[in-house]
């Protein structure tokens, strides 16, 4: 329901960051299995954060998407008012990750700077940034 | 006095964390002008639409990290720090 509405650069943005993050969360688990620090709670600290980046990643892209529609003053609330909401939610996720037992703190932290890597790596994957 | 020093430990992490946490107002006023200035391309030029939100994507996803380093320091000051801290004030007094 919510994918009809979404308009195809968001959607191949959105894979190519999940993507990013799947390679870079098994080269992580590869770190964490060399260093002999591997167990469950990497995994699962692993999984949590990653799914969440990709979810703030997929909302921010719906909320551009949405705000390119607006008048401009609209579009710069909607754009403040997503990131304040989105920004909670990963102070939600890392909280847990970082309370709960079952969640290893640097396996959910390191997971949250994976976009950014695969932003700065767009360009030498055929990538257009705009032109 | 033990319970002050870990009153005043604890309390510093807290307003550390608080502070730290300023930072996420700075992504999202950036990528509100982002938005509004790709408003106006997109007025000027429509067909640029999908060039367009590519571009402003990639650049919200850079802006955001800003927030996102700022969340981590806060969460590593309210979880980590305050039990590292803890352990060597216990340690230098010999508890």
């Amino acid at each position: 329901m919510i994918l009809k509405n979404v308009d195809a650069t968001v959607k191949r943005e959105t894979l190519y960051i999940a993507a990013a993050v799947g390679v870079m969360s098994l080269l992580l688990q590869s770190v964490f299995l060399i260093a002999q620090r591997w167990d469950y709670t990497v995994l699962l600290g692993n999984l949590l954060s990653a799914a969440a980046v990709i979810v703030n990643f997929f909302f921010m892209g719906l909320t551009v998407q949405r705000s390119l529609d607006k008048d401009e003053k609209d579009a710069v609330t909607a754009v403040k008012f997503s990131q304040q909401i989105r920004l909670l939610m990963m102070f939600v996720v890392v909280a847990l990750g970082a309370a709960l037992p079952c969640f290893n703190l640097y396996a959910v932290i390191i997971p949250l700077f994976f976009p950014r890597i695969a932003v700065a790596l767009r360009p030498k994957f055929g990538g257009q940034t705009g032109e | 006095m033990l319970e002050l020093a870990i009153g005043i430990i604890l309390g510093c992490c807290a307003l550390g964390a608080g502070t730290a946490m300023i930072a996420g107002i700075g992504p999202g006023i950036g990528e509100g002008n982002a938005v509004a200035k790709a408003c106006e391309a997109i007025g000027r030029q429509p067909e640029s639409r999908s060039a367009v939100t590519t571009t402003m994507l990639m650049g919200c996803a850079v802006a955001e990290t800003t927030g996102l380093y700022a969340l981590v320091i806060a969460i590593l000051l309210i979880f980590v720090a305050p039990g590292y801290l803890v352990n060597i004030l216990m340690n230098t007094l010999g508890r």
